[in-house]
């Protein structure tokens, strides 16, 4: 009888909120970041190998999708950065009422993509 | 451990469609979590018609008058119908709170209503609490003090005393920790909002002479730091209460101790 019961629903239906939803990306980001940040390490190795290995990096860079690439992976460094400034003001026991917990979750979605269309005006050296 | 899917016994099916008998114009449809044990079939959502203009404003009432005027055989829990026993919580258009004090027009569209999350689940709207019962009791929730004779009451200043503002309330719906994704994933060791707001209420409770042993036996990997500050219990809490900062405010006591 005990195994028969069914488990009521749970993430099927309950409603996101600003920060779950934050929460989950912060992770994902996390995740995504970590990656990168290896594949890099990585591409950095590959120059002790020699010069055509660089050049055939940066041709798969400067094509669309790699610039595409970067901006996405620009973002979500920025949104993990701004995400755990929210956790450190956190852990020293500030911005738990939930109005502020709210703006302060904002701060983060909007706040990233505005550093993100910042860096990369700053790169094109338009600002 | 994280699992997205429900069970197979546990999938949710289309159930019964219960047409308004009364012809009345103000109709609303409400979608119900139905579990009979002795069917043996997977639960179903079960859809009634209900009569708006004679229904009074909360989500409890309307639930009342499903169960005395359409289908008697409607099973949850409710006691004091003013948000005080903590009875009547469950999940109503996606969010946790108690029926009794959650207005109906609040929601928009259909009323869909579950019993609370991740619950083995008892019979319709009523879900199985009893692990968080045994995991209250482990945070030991009485006072404990040295002195042999209890002739005396235990003075308290008033400054002390504003110290349990905001964790003696609570009155243990479990809302907020079945609105905690972390406590769905680590719910067996994970001690979820709710006991670790009241585990909070003993260790600052400054007639209370065990906060030494209470912060040390609260503090692990899987009972205190599961919590990733995902604020659900916050947003849920029918109180208004904060449970994610009395977490804090242990990770911070245990982090300067």
């Amino acid at each position: 009888m005990e195994n028969k019961k069914p488990l009521s629903p749970h993430i099927q239906i309950y409603s996101w909120n600003i920060s779950s939803l934050i929460s989950i990306s912060h992770r994902i980001a996390g995740v995504i970041n970590l990656l990168i940040f290896t594949l890099i390490c990585f591409w950095i190795g590959l120059l002790m190998l020699g010069e055509s290995n660089y050049e055939y990096i940066k041709f798969f860079l400067q094509s669309y999708f790699g610039k595409f690439l970067i901006l996405c992976l620009t973002w979500s460094f920025i949104f993990q950065i701004l995400s755990e400034i929210r956790h450190l003001f956190w852990d020293f026991g500030y911005g738990f009422e939930l109005i502020t917990s709210k703006i302060s979750g904002l701060f983060v979605i909007f706040g990233s993509f505005i550093l993100t269309v910042l860096i990369y005006l700053i790169g094109k050296q338009i600002i | 451990m994280v699992q997205i899917n429900l069970p197979q016994n546990s999938k949710v099916q289309k159930g019964e469609y219960y047409k308004d008998k009364t012809g009345s114009k103000n109709i609303r449809k409400v979608n119900i979590y139905r579990w009979d044990p002795s069917s043996g079939k997977n639960p179903r959502i079960d859809t009634y018609e209900v009569d708006m203009d004679n229904c009074p404003s909360k989500v409890l009432d309307l639930l009342n008058k499903i169960k005395n005027e359409i289908d008697p055989s409607l099973a949850y829990r409710r006691s004091c119908a003013h948000g005080v026993c903590g009875s009547c919580a469950m999940n109503m258009d996606g969010k946790n709170g108690l029926a009794c004090t959650k207005p109906h027009a609040e929601i928009n569209g259909d009323i869909n209503i579950y019993p609370l999350p991740h619950l083995k689940v008892e019979k319709d709207l009523i879900g199985d609490l009893s692990t968080l019962y045994k995991q209250y009791e482990s945070i030991e929730p009485w006072l404990k003090t040295s002195a042999k004779v209890e002739s005396k009451e235990i003075l308290q200043s008033r400054e002390d005393r504003s110290k349990l503002d905001g964790a003696y309330e609570c009155i243990m719906c479990a809302c907020c920790s079945t609105a905690c994704p972390s406590y769905w994933w680590n719910g067996d060791k994970y001690l979820g909002p709710a006991v670790l707001l009241q585990a909070y209420r003993w260790i600052i409770d400054s007639r209370d002479e065990e906060r030494k042993e209470r912060l040390k036996k609260v503090a692990d990997e899987l009972k205190l730091y599961r919590c990733h500050t995902i604020m659900n219990c916050t947003n849920a809490c029918p109180k208004g209460l904060n449970p994610a900062k009395a977490i804090a405010s242990i990770k911070k006591m245990l982090a300067t101790s």
